[in-house]
C-alpha cells in the first residue's frame, strides 16, 4: 500500500512539473528559432537592441521601485500601529487589503481615469497616479507580508522594552521593528516587483511606458521576440523568488524569547 | 526618605476598575514586591510606574517629580519583562548598550558600561552572541543588565522568572536580589509566586481585586496576615469561623471547642462571629503539660512533602493541616488515631472581616 501511494505521489508530482515546465520549455525553444534552421539567441538580441524595450523595461523598473518605497513607507507603520494600538481593527484592515483582489483592474483603472481626469484633481497624466495605483494593487502582497513578519515578533513587548530604554517612535521603527521584519519586507517588495512587472491594464490605460504593454505590442507583429520576453519575464520573477529564499535563510528573524 | 510615591492611584479600562486607591511609599534602595493572583492589578500598577498606562486618578512621584503623564521614554525607569524582550537583531552587547546609545553616550563609555554589566551577570564571554543563542535564564540576565545599564532611578520587574524552570528560577531570583543590593537600586517586582515574593523582598504589597490588602515585610505578611485573603493566599493556612466568648481574655469558641487568642479581639463583643486562622506549623501534638488551647483531634491523613510531613486532623467538624519537619526518626501517628493538638495563643490569628 505504502509503495503504491508513493508511486502515485511521484506520478502526480511529475505530471504537475510537466504541466508547468513543458509550455515554458516549448516557449524557450521557440524563442531560439528566430534564425531559420539554427537555434540562436537572435530574438533576445533583437529585444535588447529595441529602444522601446529599454523604455518599457526601465519604466517598469522605476514604477516597481517607487511602488515598493511607497508601499514600505505606508504599510510598515500602518501594520505596526494596528498591531500595537488598534488590534481590534485588524480584521477590517485585512478586508481592505483584499479589495484589490475583488475589484477587476479594468474597473479600477476606469474609476481612476474618471475621477482624476477632471478638476479639481486633474492628475491622470501624473506618474504619481500610476505609482499610487500600483501601490494599491500590490497592497494584498505587501501588507500581508509585513503583517506576517510582525506576527513573528512580540511587537508590544519589544516596543515597550525600547521605550523604557528611552527610544522614540522613529528609533523603535527603524532600529527594532524594521530590522526584525526585514525578510518579510523583502518578500513583499519582490512580490510587488513581480506584480508591477507583469501588470498591463494600468500602464496601458494611464499611458505610461512599461514592460507588459511593450510585450503585448510586440506580439502584434512579431513571433519569436514575445516568446523571448516571456522567458525573460519568468527569469526575472524566479530571480526575485531566489533572492527572497536566499535572504530568508539569513539570520534576519531570530525567535523572540524561548531559547534552548 | 520617599523615593517613589504612588498617591491614590486608580485605573479604569472602560467600566472596569483594575486598580483602586493605591497608595505606596517606596524608600530608596528598597525591594518591594507586588503579590497577588492574576487580574489583581499588580502588573497594571507597575505599567503605570513605567508610563505604559496613565492612571485614571492619582499621581506617580519619583524623586519629588510628578511623572504621572510623562512618556515612558522620558522616564529613567528600567524594566525587565516576563518575555525577556531582547532585540533579536542585536547581539548581547548591543542589547545592553542600546539605552546608552539612545542617550548619545560616547562609544568608549558604552563599551565600558557593557563590559561592567556583562561581568555583573557573569556572561563576559557572550557579548557577541545573539539572544536566540542563549538559554532562557541567560536571556533574562541580559535583559536585567540592559535595564540596569542606563542607571535607572527605579528597576521594574514584571514576573521576570515566570517563563523559566523551577531550578533556574530559584537561582536567578537570588542573583537579582544580590545585584539589587549591590547596586542599591530601588526595585519593584511583580509576581504571583508567594515563595518568590517572601524570599527576595524587603516589603510585600499583597493585592486583590485592584486593592491593597496588606503591606508589610515578608515576616509580617506570613506570620500576621490581617485579612482572610492574605491568610489564604500567602502560605497554607487553616481558617475557620469562631464566636467570641470573652473579648477581654480573648476567649473563643470554635465548633464547641474553646480556644484562646493573644490579640485581635479588642473591638469585638461577646457573641461576635469572627474568622480565625492558624498556620499548620504552629500546631503540634501535645508533648508536655499545657493549660490553654488543648484540642481533641482525630488523625485523618498523612502526606509527605519532602522536608515537611503534613498531617490532616479533624477538630470537631473542622479539618486542620498540621506541618512537622520530616526526619528519619519521626514518630508519626496512624490514620484514625485519637490524639490532642495544641498551639500557642499567639498562633491563633484573628482576621479582619
Amino acid at each position: 500500500m505504502k509503495i503504491r501511494g508513493k508511486v502515485w505521489a511521484w506520478f502526480l508530482i511529475i505530471l504537475g512539473v510537466l504541466y508547468f515546465f513543458l509550455p515554458l520549455l516549448a516557449t524557450f525553444l521557440f524563442s531560439l528559432k528566430a534564425k531559420l534552421g539554427v537555434l540562436s539567441f537572435q530574438a533576445y538580441v533583437n529585444v535588447f537592441n529595441d529602444p522601446k524595450f529599454i523604455k518599457g523595461f526601465s519604466g517598469s523598473l522605476l514604477w516597481a521601485t517607487l511602488t515598493i518605497v511607497v508601499g514600505i513607507l505606508l504599510f510598515v507603520p500602518t501594520a505596526y500601529w494596528v498591531r500595537l494600538k488598534v488590534p481590534k481593527a485588524r480584521s477590517a484592515i485585512e478586508f481592505i487589503t483584499l479589495i484589490p483582489f475583488v475589484v477587476p483592474p479594468i474597473v479600477f483603472v476606469f474609476g481612476l481615469v474618471r475621477t482624476y481626469s477632471r478638476p479639481p484633481l486633474l492628475i491622470v497624466d501624473s506618474p504619481a497616479l500610476l505609482v499610487a495605483a500600483y501601490t494599491i494593487i500590490s497592497m494584498p502582497y505587501m501588507y500581508r507580508a509585513i503583517d506576517i513578519g510582525l506576527r513573528s515578533i512580540d511587537v508590544r513587548t519589544l516596543t515597550e522594552a525600547a521605550q523604557s530604554l528611552g527610544a522614540g517612535w522613529g528609533t523603535i521603527l527603524f532600529r527594532i521593528i524594521i530590522p526584525n521584519i526585514r525578510v518579510a519586507i523583502l518578500n513583499g517588495a519582490f512580490l510587488s516587483f513581480a506584480i508591477v512587472l507583469g501588470e498591463f491594464i494600468l500602464a496601458r490605460y494611464l499611458v505610461k511606458p512599461a514592460f507588459a504593454p511593450y510585450m503585448l505590442d510586440l506580439g502584434q507583429n512579431r513571433a519569436f521576440e514575445p516568446a523571448a520576453l516571456a522567458v525573460i519575464s519568468f527569469a526575472l520573477t524566479w530571480a526575485c523568488m531566489g533572492i527572497i529564499s536566499l535572504v530568508g535563510r539569513g539570520k534576519g528573524q531570530a525567535p523572540v524569547g524561548g531559547g534552548h | 526618605m520617599t523615593h517613589l510615591l504612588l498617591n491614590n492611584i486608580s485605573k479604569q479600562f472602560a467600566s472596569n476598575t483594575v486598580v483602586q486607591d493605591f497608595n505606596l511609599n517606596v524608600e530608596k534602595g528598597e525591594f518591594v514586591s507586588f503579590l497577588g493572583p492574576s487580574g489583581c492589578g499588580k502588573t497594571t500598577t507597575l505599567r503605570m510606574i513605567a508610563g505604559f498606562e496613565v492612571p485614571t486618578m492619582g499621581t506617580v512621584i519619583l524623586d519629588d517629580k510628578d511623572i504621572t503623564n510623562q512618556a515612558p521614554n522620558q522616564r529613567n525607569v528600567g524594566m525587565v519583562f516576563q518575555a525577556y524582550a531582547l532585540f533579536p537583531n542585536m547581539t548581547v552587547a548591543q542589547n545592553i548598550g542600546f539605552g546608552l546609545k539612545i542617550r548619545r553616550e560616547n562609544n568608549g563609555a558604552i563599551k565600558e558600561r557593557v563590559a561592567e554589566m556583562l561581568s555583573l551577570i557573569h556572561l563576559e564571554q557572550r557579548g557577541n552572541s545573539y539572544p536566540y543563542q542563549l538559554s532562557g535564564g541567560q536571556q533574562q540576565r541580559v535583559a536585567l543588565a540592559r535595564a540596569l545599564a542606563i542607571h535607572p532611578q527605579v528597576l521594574l520587574l514584571d514576573e521576570p522568572l515566570s517563563a523559566l524552570d523551577a531550578k533556574i528560577r530559584v537561582q536567578l531570583r537570588a542573583e537579582i536580589r544580590a545585584i539589587q543590593k549591590k547596586l542599591g537600586i530601588t526595585a519593584i517586582y511583580v509576581t504571583h509566586d508567594q515563595e518568590e515574593a517572601l524570599s527576595i523582598s524587603d516589603r510585600i504589597v499583597v493585592m486583590y481585586e485592584g486593592k491593597i490588602e496588606q503591606v508589610g515585610s515578608p515576616f509580617e505578611i506570613y506570620n500576621f496576615p490581617t485579612t482572610a485573603f492574605v491568610a489564604s493566599f500567602v502560605g497554607t493556612l487553616n481558617t475557620t469561623s469562631a464566636e467570641v466568648i470573652d473579648p477581654t481574655t480573648h476567649l473563643l469558641q470554635m465548633d464547641g471547642v474553646q480556644l484562646q487568642a493573644a490579640e485581635g479581639l479588642e473591638d469585638k463583643h461577646k457573641g461576635d462571629k469572627i474568622t480565625i486562622a492558624i498556620r499548620p506549623e504552629r500546631l503540634n501534638f501535645i508533648s508536655q503539660e499545657r493549660k490553654t488551647n488543648i484540642l481533641d483531634c482525630t488523625v485523618e491523613n498523612i502526606t509527605f512533602l519532602g522536608s515537611v510531613v503534613r498531617i490532616q486532623v479533624s477538630i470537631g467538624s473542622n479539618r486542620f493541616y498540621m506541618d512537622t519537619f520530616n526526619n528519619p526518626f519521626l514518630e508519626l501517628p496512624k490514620i484514625g488515631d485519637k490524639d490532642q493538638v495544641t498551639c500557642s495563643r499567639e498562633a491563633v490569628l484573628v482576621l479582619r472581616q
